[in-house]
């Protein structure tokens, strides 16, 4: 066989596995989408529908009617935006601490906040935490559900590796100039980094938007809620029966992610990694 | 001058103490349009009460509205008015954190308690007080796809009265669709196993079902409880009966309006939603009592559903209010209103009257079953069902026992002991710290 | 900029890190170690729902714990869980990667769609898998009916349920590893790979010999990452999709944790379950980073 037929022969390959898993991968959404168009009757169909025959929006309105996910789209967006800045600064910050300064009690520092990683806040830790909001006043706000989550060992360590990256003699030169710490970390650390914010940007926006359980310990009222507990308000479990209005909910709390993910892959390709976590 | 200027500060006195409304937070956990529904009673309730103000929230589910519950309760930032299931009654009790509505009752010359209905009030009284004040009340009934039983040949005017009956019409049905519908759709979910108890009289707990005691055991490892093990396992067996995964309401509901199940055994807080699933799907159903095996004896229905609590802690003028908008929403009309819009039945006996008078029943008998049911039950403490603190732990019991019977794992027998020994030690480790 | 700071020059620069770690350590003293603290308190002691009844009962909670059958099957459980969808997570994942940097046609759309997932929250992934996997009208059990003439009860049924929940995490975890794999797969210089693509027969052996190790940090750090996610976040999941069941069959460590919390208000033994994972998770840790560190290939 010559290189260039088993060049052509690999290709196909690849064509048919990618073709294959890049299909399952993305059905379950096709079928939310489809399923969220489809009028009550035929929810049940059988042969189930694969690709929307209908475009029964009123599944859209209805989920608007029976959640108000107008204010919760905006509560989650709030929220996201606010932790997202939030773990940027701080990971920065801290990444760069670790990446270029040698100090008494680093590796300590370093595996404190590492530790953090095995204590989410999720588990039980969530009742402590509800009493700590309690005492500073927080419950039912958006500074409990952001603030606690605007550091994580995530973020400094994604930093820190792309600092150590960065070639020192940089900073030695940026020293000899007259350059403080702060003004090489914001007038040549920073600007370096562009790519690698922007993917940990969507990261964490992408977590932050995703959060969960502690939203629905942490909220009293409708005008607090997020998105995520606007379709489980539209599940719960004894209400409703129509398919085509959770998978429309579904599809309201999912859009805003996915639009953002399909619009900036090349960013997020490019940028992240790309000379991080490189020891 | 001076007289003019005492009159103005009277009248400035009385302004702002009309103005000052009293304000009342009221959680519950029925979603869907049933927020809007209570939302629209809150604000009937405001509008008769100009005095008070209530802010309803729908807290999400009974677990979740139970958890955020007991945090604020433990940060001091509970809501007035709280809607709690049925088995969370005696952990509220225990709680020590509500006023008991028996108390306000007692100093409220307006109130008749003699109206409500002696079922759901026995159940909801624990060591003779009543501590919180019935509102959504329900219990278990057959739903059967009439449709489908005239197409198999079955009397769709004869729903199955006994298990036996049951397991034939599901064979039948099973057979004559070749497995394309199965006879019975069965939600796994341990509510009807202590429903199929009472409706035996047998008991769950020692102690009277936990009525005359606090309970330190599980007893339902006995002959009614292995019936309906037996039962079960045998339909399964048979390839005449699907279950769904543990407590899914949605997905059983589902296997009966798709057709897929001819029967299911729900809560009659579904009436109203078969009603409207069941045009929209074509095809026709029936409700009736929950069946027995022939030989049992008369047993009754278990109220399920919730009640309306008030926590304490709240300054006195507020938890009168709070008695105030309780009392509302378990009066006539509006519990007729909610009946009607849902499937769960009225607590009240003028409620039941006037519905009855006005043919409504004849109309919508599928909203009359439970009723019946709960009115021809035995009282005893077995049909009353028990009151027992660890009862969400001995659920999950129940039901991962009745999920390795239906995986071939243990035979009904085995499964029913160990669900019965995992139930004690619940009680046991629930009773550490009383 | 900041003269004063500048000015201090070696003794204030000494200062500095601890400056610019302030932010990041008050958030997590305040918000993850002092509840964590309260947690351990709680581990002690057994608390009525409530809590206006407490004993203290010392380890009595972990040795309760220590002695319950269900509680070893969830350990165990979460052992094969984990280690089952971590290592077809990464397998896949660096396979998948390698092949979309072959610059095949196609490769942008392969590439948005195998993304999507990530975007997806655990908790609709779940929804979405249910839905597919319903028995009755779902879509893959109209596909194994059509093709192979069965019907499977995915979530109610042994073994089935545990493949089902394996398959829904791969899916939603699988695109993070892949986007980091891409891009230092895309960092791994050509030569290397057009060498290994063209020489001899066996071209996956080759990738699988020198790529793979050639992206070893990365691979150690995604290792990690998962092993997080699986322990921690696969709660979503399991409890939409499968409650644990059928039988307890699929109860992990976290979702037995949040039924002891959550559903049967059990704080104590909660708060205890809290402390075990934490201390599983320290250990597979500092084993991983003593056994991985000497096989970890840098650059």
């Amino acid at each position: 066989m010559t290189r260039s037929s088993k060049k052509r022969l690999n290709t196909i390959l690849i064509e048919i596995v990618l073709i294959t898993v890049s299909f399952i991968f993305i059905m379950p959404i096709i079928l939310a989408i489809t399923m969220s168009l489809q009028p009550p009757e035929s929810v049940f169909s059988f042969p189930p529908k694969f690709f929307p025959t209908a475009f029964h929006w009123k599944n859209y309105v209805d989920a608007f009617n029976t959640v108000p996910f107008a204010r919760l789209i905006l509560n989650s967006a709030i929220i996201a935006v606010m932790i997202t800045g939030g773990k940027i600064i701080t990971g920065t910050l801290a990444g760069y601490a670790f990446a270029n300064f040698k100090f008494r009690g680093r590796s300590f520092a370093f595996s404190f906040l590492f530790a953090t990683l095995f204590l989410p806040a999720e588990t039980i830790m969530i009742l402590p935490l509800f009493n700590l909001m309690n005492k500073l006043g927080w419950v039912n706000t958006y500074w409990a559900m952001t603030i606690p989550f605007m550091a994580s060992a995530t973020n400094t360590f994604l930093f820190r590796q792309h600092f150590m990256s960065i070639p020192s003699s940089l900073e030695d030169s940026a020293r000899i100039d007259g350059a403080g710490p702060m003004t090489y970390f914001i007038k040549i650390l920073l600007p370096l980094s562009k790519a690698i914010i922007g993917g940990a940007t969507i990261i964490n926006f992408v977590y932050s938007w995703n959060m969960y359980l502690w939203p629905l310990i942490i909220t009293m009222e409708d005008k607090m809620k997020t998105v995520q507990i606007g379709v489980r308000m539209l599940i719960s479990a004894e209400s409703a029966n129509n398919w085509g209005i959770i998978m429309a909910g579904t599809m309201i709390a999912v859009l805003p992610t996915l639009l953002l993910f399909f619009t900036l892959q090349d960013l997020f390709v490019r940028s992240l990694v790309r000379s991080g976590i490189k020891e | 001058m001076k007289k003019l200027f005492v009159v103005f500060l009277l009248l400035a006195l009385v302004a702002t103490l009309s103005l000052a409304k009293v304000k009342i937070q009221f959680w519950h956990a029925m979603g869907g349009w049933r927020i809007d529904f209570l939302a629209q009673q809150a604000e009937k309730f405001n509008a008769t009460h100009p005095d008070i103000e209530v802010q309803v929230q729908y807290t999400g589910s009974y677990r979740d509205t139970l958890n955020k519950l007991i945090v604020s309760v433990q940060a001091g930032a509970a809501p007035h008015v709280v809607q709690v299931f049925d088995v969370g009654t005696q952990i509220m009790v225990d709680g020590g954190i509500a006023v008991p509505v028996g108390d306000l009752m007692a100093n409220d010359p307006t109130f008749d308690l003699g109206k409500f209905l002696p079922q759901v009030l026995s159940y909801y009284r624990v060591n003779g007080k009543l501590y919180s004040m019935p509102f959504n009340s329900s219990n278990a009934i057959l739903y059967y796809n009439k449709t489908i039983f005239k197409e198999a040949g079955l009397d769709p005017d004869k729903p199955p009265r006994t298990f036996e009956e049951f397991k034939e019409a599901a064979r039948t049905i099973t057979k004559y669709y070749q497995g394309n519908v199965v006879g019975f759709g069965f939600n796994l979910h341990s509510w009807f196993f202590e429903q199929l108890m009472a409706a035996q009289s047998a008991p769950m707990c020692d102690n009277n079902n936990g009525r005359t005691g606090r309970p330190t055991k599980a007893v339902f490892n006995n002959e009614a409880g292995l019936k309906i093990f037996e039962w079960l396992n045998d339909m399964k067996k048979e390839g005449t009966m699907i279950e769904t995964k543990v407590e899914d309401w949605t997905g059983a509901r589902n296997l009966f309006i798709s057709q897929k199940a001819a029967m299911l055994l729900s809560s009659t807080s579904d009436v109203a939603l078969m009603m409207n699933a069941s045009k929209e799907n074509g095809f026709e159903f029936g409700t009736a009592f929950l069946p027995t095996p022939a030989d049992a004896p008369a047993g009754g229905a278990v109220i399920g559903g919730g009640s309306l609590w008030i926590i304490g802690g709240h300054p006195d003028k507020e938890i009168q209010a709070a008695w105030e908008f309780v009392k509302f929403m378990a009066d006539t009309e509006q519990q007729i209103e909610w009946h009607k819009a849902t499937g769960y039945f009225p607590v009240r006996k003028d409620a039941v009257e006037q519905l009855l008078f006005s043919g409504y029943y004849a109309q919508y008998p599928d909203h009359l079953t439970a009723l019946m049911q709960l009115m021809l039950s035995e009282q005893n403490y077995n049909a009353r069902g028990a009151i027992i603190g660890a009862y969400p732990e001995i659920r999950t019991a129940v039901e991962q026992n009745l999920e390795k019977m239906f995986g071939g794992e243990l035979t009904p027998a085995e499964a029913l002991k160990r669900a019965e020994e995992a139930a004690t030690r619940a009680i046991k480790e629930y009773n550490e710290v009383y | 900029m900041l003269p004063l700071l500048h000015a201090g020059g070696v003794s204030m620069r000494k200062l500095y890190p601890y400056l610019l770690l302030i932010p990041t350590f008050v958030i997590i003293i305040m918000f993850i170690y002092y509840p964590a603290g309260s947690a351990l308190k709680l581990s002690l002691y057994k608390t009525s729902p409530f809590g206006n009844r407490t004993i203290y009962v010392g380890l009595r909670n972990f040795r309760q714990l220590f002695e319950d059958p269900e509680y070893l099957y969830a350990v165990r459980f979460t052992l094969i869980y984990v280690s089952v969808s971590v290592a077809i997570t990464i397998f896949m994942s660096f396979i998948i990667a390698y092949m979309l940097t072959r610059g095949v046609p196609g490769t942008r759309i392969y590439r948005t769609f195998l993304f999507a997932p990530y975007a997806v929250s655990p908790a609709i992934a779940g929804t979405l898998w249910t839905f597919l996997l319903n028995p009755v009208v779902g879509h893959v059990n109209y596909f194994f009916a059509k093709l192979f003439g069965i019907q499977v009860a995915w979530l109610t049924s042994k073994p089935y349920a545990f493949y089902a929940l394996i398959f829904a995490t791969v899916w939603k975890m699988l695109p993070f590893d892949m986007i980091f794999y891409i891009a230092s797969i895309q960092d791994v210089s050509l030569d290397i790979i057009e060498a290994s693509t063209l020489d001899g027969a066996n071209t996956m052996t080759r990738v699988w010999r020198i790529i793979f190790p050639l992206v070893s940090p990365i691979t150690f750090y995604l290792v990690i990452m998962n092993i997080v996610t699986t322990m921690f976040s696969s709660f979503a999941i399991v409890d939409v999709m499968t409650s644990g069941g059928p039988g307890g069959y699929t109860t992990n460590m976290i979702y037995k944790l949040y039924l002891d919390a959550f559903t049967f208000q059990k704080r104590g033994p909660a708060a205890a379950e809290s402390m075990i994972m934490f201390a599983i998770m320290l250990v597979v840790t500092i084993i991983y980073f003593s056994f991985a560190e000497r096989k970890v290939h840098y650059q």
